[in-house]
């Protein structure tokens, strides 16, 4: 008897194991909140940019044929490039000594990335702010070196923005970088120089290739969250060069236009969600995080 | 060759030489910050005539400036706490269930991480305009919740990768229930993914400023958006004393960070 109940009881708690098998029970809370608090809202304001002020693309149509929204289109596509290619043409270097550096001095330099990454944003742009305006620290000390005789205009312009921007993207294509370059085995390099390649020889055929769809994936990255950026671009670029994200802005907080606000962030959405796709369909979901 | 250090020639110098510019590059505005919170000109003329603490004396003179980072700290820890619950959960949900459409739901779980978040801001905004959420706690712990549960989803989903499942079905035949084992062998086990979690989601509050300035109102202000506003008017170096200290409390997060990581490993 005993042995049957323990036997009844042990199958209870098989049952109770494989019962939990599905597990979709537990995702409700974070589910809810999504559509109700990101689908919803997402969905209402794009369902608002083609029906205020009336139903129609009208929308859409003033954004395309307005010289303004246009350059500001430009403007943000432009800044968002020069900055990706920037960080890049740095952030590849400081990757590849970060591999090659003795651990010591490798560590020293990840704390830097990692405290400058979480340094506060606002205090970031502030200090740039400050370096880059006409009688700043940057424009005295070109001075001083006898290299220019009158202040660079460095703010309030997109001169400004990309330094501000560099600053901020740099860290998110190091850190990448830093694993696809690792994952690289010596020993081809090696085999490269044992073939009789010269150093130049062995990056140009042998670890740029190797490394480019990480550095293609990263790239792409900085692009979009560049495309997409508010802060630093609203405060180091001033009002007569705007970007995407700060005319959304306005549109909703100065000019009260639900309608073309809507449109402009359906514009930005649509645009960062094909990059993405671009992103998961050519390099994996696995190099991005 | 060019993946041994000793042996890349000449290219080692370019390498280093690099590095050593993107470190300053990087450090610059972090020093000069700090540099400039304890000098004398208002003006920010640096190097400063002289030096003084001033600046920090105004800072905390003023109880907006109080009272928006006891505002940020309320929010972000709210945030903090139901993020990790709820990622928790959604973590177990994505990780170890079996149901249609999993892959989806995990993409959907993470969207707000990538979309711009001016957009998001837009859209919670028309929406708690709406609602009747605008310029409240609520809809402000609401908009940062959204942003800090991928962090969660995703540290403490890569620590349950790492949790062998059949410790908890043990538990489980021993006689614990579900959740019983759930608590007290897999919660314990991963512990460092939900501390993971935790910090990120409290920085996501903490140093948000998009999502901040759409939800404040005037009674209602994060420090980020003290700092915003205060920035829009004029570049005072109150700012910097209040940036200062921001860098400071990074600096602490991230040792306790560190230490944390390398009290696991030994």
């Amino acid at each position: 008897m005993a042995i049957l109940a323990t036997a009844g009881r042990d199958n209870g708690r098989r049952r109770t194991l494989q019962k939990r098998k599905s597990g979709f029970s537990f995702a409700v809370p974070a589910l809810l909140l999504i559509i109700l608090f990101f689908v919803t809202p997402v969905l209402g304001l794009l369902l608002r940019s083609v029906t205020e002020p009336e139903l129609g693309l009208q929308n859409y149509a003033e954004l395309i044929g307005s010289g303004t929204y246009m350059r500001i289109f430009a403007n943000t596509f432009l800044v968002a490039g020069v900055v990706t290619a920037l960080s890049v043409v740095i952030g590849y270097p400081v990757a590849w000594a970060l591999v090659v550096m003795p651990r010591y001095w490798s560590q020293v330099v990840f704390a830097i990335i990692i405290l400058s990454m979480w340094t506060n944003l606002l205090a970031r742009t502030y200090a740039w702010m400050v370096l880059l305006q006409r009688t700043g620290v940057i424009n005295k000390t070109l001075m001083g070196l006898g290299l220019i005789d009158t202040p660079l205009t460095l703010v309030n312009n997109l001169v400004g923005v990309t330094i501000g921007m560099t600053y901020i993207m740099l860290p998110f294509v190091i850190l990448p970088l830093v694993g696809v370059i690792r994952s690289i085995d010596p020993a081809i390099l090696r085999a490269g120089a044992l073939c009789g390649a010269n150093r130049l020889q062995c990056f140009t055929h042998i670890l740029l290739p190797l490394s480019l769809p990480g550095v293609a994936a990263g790239a792409l990255m900085v692009f979009v969250m560049a495309l997409g950026y508010y802060v630093t671009p609203a405060l180091l670029g001033g009002t007569a060069n705007m970007m995407l994200a700060e005319m959304i802005a306005q549109f909703v907080q100065s000019l009260v236009n639900w309608g073309m606000g809507g449109a402009a962030a359906f514009v930005l959405l649509v645009v960062t969600l094909l990059l993405y796709a671009v992103l998961l369909r050519f390099f994996g979901a696995s190099r991005i995080g | 060759m060019l993946l041994d250090f000793d042996k890349l020639g000449a290219w080692k110098w370019l390498l280093v030489g690099t590095t050593v510019l993107v470190c300053l590059f990087l450090l610059l505005p972090i020093v000069f910050i700090a540099a400039l919170s304890f000098g004398s000109s208002r003006w920010l003329i640096f190097p400063p005539p002289s030096w003084t603490t001033r600046w920090y004396g105004e800072l905390f003179s003023d109880s907006r400036w109080l009272t928006s980072a006891l505002t940020s700290l309320q929010i972000a820890s709210v945030v903090t706490v139901l993020s990790v619950v709820i990622g928790f959960l959604a973590a177990l949900g994505l990780n170890r269930g079996s149901f249609a459409g999993k892959e989806l739901l995990r993409a959907l779980f993470l969207t707000p991480m990538i979309l711009p978040v001016v957009v998001l801001a837009v859209a919670l905004y028309a929406f708690f305009l709406q609602i009747g959420l605008a310029g409240t706690t609520p809809g402000f712990i609401i908009a940062h919740l959204l942003i800090a549960l991928p962090f969660s989803i995703i540290s403490i989903g890569s620590a349950l990768d790492g949790f062998d499942k059949s410790i908890e079905d043990a538990a489980i035949l021993c006689g614990a229930s579900p959740w019983e084992a759930r608590l007290r062998v897999t919660v314990p086990a991963i512990s460092h993914g939900l501390f993971g979690a935790a910090v990120f989601s409290f920085l996501a509050s903490w140093d948000e400023v998009v999502l901040a300035i759409f939800m404040a109102s005037p009674t209602l202000q994060t420090l980020p958006v003290k700092i915003w506003s205060t920035l829009r008017q004029d570049l005072t170096p109150v700012i910097a004393a209040a940036s200062t200290l921001l860098i400071l409390f990074t600096i602490v997060l991230m040792v306790i960070a560190a230490l944390v990581r390398k009290g696991r490993k030994s």
